[in-house]
């Protein structure tokens, strides 16, 4: 594998075909094959159910045409053993196979697809190149339907009880891509039952997919589908009103749901873990990573379904939970690597080496790598030119360093493949000659040249002299770059003491780190206070109090409860945070923060609320649960309202946790007494992935949903005694009133209106109020600013499990940071010339890292000139682009760099 | 016709549009050849002075993609 350089030659020679399972076999592939372009690592691989020569023993095409000798045909699948102190098991989910019990005509029509060969369809890299067609005859679709729900939210045989969670939002967005991808207009229709696009932001995704891009929404059922005599597929269905429709579209889209593997059963079984009735992994709410067996943990679509942020969030908390485990043995099994003195070229003439690589056959097969090398040597300031076979070889990097050496150079030019994924091997081969790592240039003269014009080998020539030239010029105005090391001060600090902040700093401690924790109030444990039972019924008072006495009694962590934040200083690695309490005032030095900082429920000025106290919030009505109220007893009608300032213009999000929370205390009303009539009023029902159990639980146990208008709204009626329920059912398309004796309101989660915390600690809200995530998928706890991380409800409306989860997570990121003790920041960052600043603050606003400030009036030198933090600063450049006055310098991609590579093309 | 070919100046932000560059040889892509990348480490250190700097040494075109 190690020769292996993902030429490719190799499987254009091979002779077998095999249908692609990546295409969803809608294309094939050769028996020698990468599953997928972005593979890691890119190398490939040989399929032994199918290879010629592994089967019938003769071919061995790839081995003759491997111009490295990679082919190794008795390379076999090996069992291999290790020594572990945890296990974490991620082994993911499939989708459902609607061919087995196919009720859509699946197997019938070519233009019934799934959602996953759909995105195959849409995708660039996928059977048709991108461009939406029919499977069938290849014409572009004018309607495309997709049908929800396929295999979810069906006790039928075969099909799965649970929501599959991801389908709404998936489909939402492949419609949206299919109109966009559409050339003369797409008329796009989701099927749906319930849409339920409850994760951050998702619910402005389905708005701007209905208002923006024109998509139905189609609230029905389906009964079946029939194929039309021109080839299309009519779908029969009862609308939202009860009533038969019909209607064709050229292509039907089914969203199947996830559902685990035959694979996974057997790993349960060897781990000895316990799974569910759906056989996913089952686990607790305030431990959602732990299995049944200690030191086994879990995260991903294998725990139950969901996307791809909880699954990341839950990896990184998998890691931190095993991690607990391990921190003892924490940088045991490392090495440290040894480097030369870095030598002085400060003020010597350039003298120039350019490597040009033949990559086999891949850039030598098109590009005239003889005549490029003899070329170069002409360019200004090079003293050496040479190709090479494979230039990233070790036996050339060798000699890469060992010509350095000789021929005294100080620039180093390598023509090759893509700095992406070879730019830190050669760097490092410099360090090892004592040379700077910047004082490098590398020109992707394979994928950017020979690769993309095979057919013209003189003009791609000559495309790759111009790319060197333009390097070579680069390289002469490139000097050394410093990377500097800072200390990371190994504390952290917790601001929010809820369940999230909690679980936080108990995680940070047991990782071997001294955290503190600041409480705005009196008392430990945020909203959990309130909350009667999780959706799986575990007692979250006793769970809130065991965390508080975890805590309490852990001398590694400090509590100031009453305490608020009044300044703060510092960046990554360096926090100084004052804190005030009643009686104290103290500076805390922190290299990590984490913000737990929470929301809270939303307390309405509609529905008779505060008014009236039958009519109460969903929070209220779990503090007369756990208190056991004697005025429950009383009641023999209660109604719920969902989407209580939620999904609203004013507040377009959903709140994630409502349904089931209406749901479940419908349930616990019913069990204390079974005759109590409830209704509960719902625009959607969202009790998500394995929670639909419970929905479904709650209509067999006689609670009565009810889809309201929400145009037309309800009314409370009050004559002074009662109170009356006013509201259009959209099946009955009838006015109902219902007289209950308590109305709950399931009303928004809300973050705090003014968050001092977003300046202090200069980290982004988004829209709505709540703390922006670095990336929504794949850094779903990190904020842009460096060493902040976020957990819980200030990130965004969600159940206490995926709190936890988020504070493991959270706690985890943290200390992959604080567990380096020092951070290395790059050399190609933002530099200012104070001479020239004219302290317009344009860098200051404009940095989406908060790296520039202003240097402090009573400063000695420069007060009140811009100044950059290298440890924040991410090399973007953007302030430099900005910068009116021409004062900063982006290291490494000066001005004068970039001008220089832009006059060499001409 | 004559066979005059345009010559563009492409800058590529080195976290997206560098990367799909590497993608469309992996997936061996033909396109013309007539593009010169500058690899610059995000589209916002584009300047304005690079565009026009392009345009007056020669530059039929210039991209900028991130």
């Amino acid at each position: 594998m190690d020769k292996c350089i993902a030429c490719g030659a190799c499987s254009q020679k091979c002779p077998k075909k095999v249908v692609n399972e990546y295409d969803a076999g809608m294309s094939k592939r050769k028996a020698i094959y990468v599953e997928y372009a972005q593979a890691v690592p890119l190398k490939y691989a040989i399929d032994d159910t199918q290879c010629f020569y592994l089967t019938k023993g003769k071919c061995g095409k790839c081995a003759e045409t491997c111009p490295t000798g990679a082919i190794n045909y008795e390379d076999r699948a090996k069992d291999l053993e290790f020594q572990v102190g945890a296990v974490i098991c991620a082994s993911g989910c499939k989708t459902y196979d609607p061919a087995t019990h196919d009720v859509y005509g699946y197997n019938r029509s070519r233009n019934i697809v799934t959602s996953l060969e759909f995105e195959r369809i849409l995708s660039s890299s996928g059977p048709y190149g991108g461009h939406m067609v029919r499977p069938s005859g290849k014409n572009e679709p004018k309607k495309i339907a997709w049908l929800q729900c396929v295999g979810s939210r069906d006790v039928h045989i075969g099909a799965k009880g649970y929501c599959s969670s991801v389908c709404c939002t998936y489909a939402v967005k492949e419609a949206m891509l299919a109109v966009d991808h559409a050339k003369d207009g797409l008329d796009a229709a989701i099927f749906y039952m319930d849409i339920r696009t409850h994760g951050k932001d998702f619910e402005r995704y389905y708005n701007q997919a209905r208002d923006e891009f024109g998509v139905r929404f189609v609230k029905s059922k389906i009964t079946n589908i029939v194929p039309t005599e021109d080839g299309n597929q009519l779908i029969r269905y009862i609308d939202e009103y009860g009533k038969l429709a019909e209607e064709a579209f050229d292509i039907v889209v089914l969203s199947v749901g996830l559902e685990v593997g035959e694979s996974t059963l057997q790993l349960a079984h060897t781990l000895d873990i316990k799974l569910d009735k759906y056989n996913f992994v089952s686990t607790t709410s305030f431990d959602p990573q732990a299995t049944s067996t200690p030191g086994v943990f879990v995260c991903g679509a294998v725990e139950a379904p969901k996307d791809i942020p909880s699954s990341v969030i839950e990896a990184s908390a998998s890691a931190g939970s095993a991690g607990s485990f391990l921190s003892e043995s924490r940088w045991s099994l490392t090495r440290q690597k040894k480097l030369p003195a870095e030598l002085n070229i400060r003020g010597e003439r350039p003298r120039i080496g350019v490597f040009v690589c033949c990559c086999g056959t891949n850039i030598a097969g098109v590009v005239d790598v003889p005549s490029v090398v003899e070329y170069v040597k002409n360019l200004p300031y090079v003293t050496f030119s040479t190709q090479g076979l494979f230039s990233c070889s070790q036996d050339a990097l060798n000699n890469l360093a060992d010509i350095i050496k000789a021929e005294k150079l100080n620039r180093v030019v390598v023509a090759a493949c893509t700095p992406k994924t070879h730019e830190t091997l050669f760097q490092e081969t410099l360090a090892t000659t004592g040379l700077n790592k910047y004082v490098f240039e590398m020109v992707n003269i394979r994928n950017h040249c020979s690769w993309v014009h095979k057919n013209s080998p003189d003009i791609a020539t000559e495309k790759a002299r111009d790319l060197i030239r333009m390097a070579v010029n680069k390289v002469a105005l490139m000097g050394p770059l410093n990377e500097v090391e800072l200390e990371i001060n190994q504390s952290a600090l917790v601001i929010g003491g809820g369940i999230a902040g909690m679980q936080a700093a108990k995680t940070l401690s047991r990782q071997g780190y001294h955290t503190s924790l600041i409480e705005r109030e009196k008392q430990l444990g945020g909203k959990g206070l309130d909350i009667h039972e999780t959706w799986q019924g575990e007692n979250v008072a006793e769970n809130v109090s065991r965390l508080i006495a975890d805590i309490r009694n852990d001398a590694n962590i400090d509590i100031y409860t009453g305490g608020h934040i009044s300044h703060v200083d510092g960046f990554v690695g360096n926090f100084t945070t004052t804190v005030q309490t009643t009686d104290s005032t103290v500076d805390l030095e922190h290299g990590v923060t984490i913000i737990a900082s929470g929301a809270s429920e939303f307390k309405p000025e509609q529905y008779l609320y505060d008014e009236d106290d039958r009519v109460i919030t969903g929070l209220e009505l779990d503090r007369k649960l756990t208190a056991d109220d004697p005025v429950l007893e009383q009641i023999k009608t209660a109604v719920f309202i969902q989407c209580v300032g939620s999904r609203i213009p004013a507040r377009p999000y959903c709140s994630k946790v409502c349904c089931t929370h209406s749901i479940k205390n419908g349930l616990t009303l019913k069990k204390r007494n079974p005759e109590m009539n409830i209704y509960i009023l719902y625009r959607d029902m969202r009790p998500y992935g394995l929670r639909e159990d419970l929905y479904r639980e709650a209509r067999e146990k006689g609670i009565i949903f009810l889809r309201y208008n929400f145009e037309k709204g309800i009314d409370i009626d009050y004559d002074g005694d009662n109170l009356q329920v006013q509201f259009t059912d959209t099946i009955m398309r009838r006015n109902l009133a219902i007289n209950p004796d308590m109305l709950v309101l399931a009303t928004a989660i809300i973050p705090p209106e003014k968050n001092p915390l977003a300046q202090q600690y200069k980290v982004t809200l988004n829209n709505d109020g709540f703390f922006m995530e670095a990336h929504a998928k794949l850094r779903p706890v990190d904020c842009s600013t460096d060493g902040v991380f976020l957990c819980g409800l200030s990130h965004g409306p969600k159940p206490i499990d995926e709190s936890v989860s988020q504070a493991i997570a959270a706690a985890t990121r943290a200390v992959t940071l604080l567990a380096r003790k020092t951070i290395a920041i790059s050399g190609t960052v933002a530099e200012v010339s104070p001479q020239e600043c004219s302290e317009c603050g344009g860098c200051v606003s404009i940095c989406p890292y908060s790296a520039p400030s202003f240097i402090e009036a009573s400063a000695r030198f420069f007060p009140g000139k811009a100044q950059i933090n290298p440890a924040l600063c991410k090399g973007c450049g953007i302030c430099v682009a900005s910068c009116r006055s021409g004062a900063i310098h982006l290291l490494g991609f000066d001005n004068d760099q970039i001008m220089s590579q832009i006059a060499a093309i001409y | 016709m004559s066979d005059w070919e345009p010559k563009i100046v492409a800058f590529l932000c080195n976290s997206c549009s560098y990367g799909a560059a590497d993608l469309a040889g992996v997936g061996r892509m033909q396109y013309p050849a007539n593009i010169r990348i500058i690899r610059i480490p995000c589209s916002g250190r584009m300047s304005p002075k690079f565009v026009l700097s392009a345009l007056m040494q020669g530059a039929d075109g210039v991209w900028v993609s991130g």
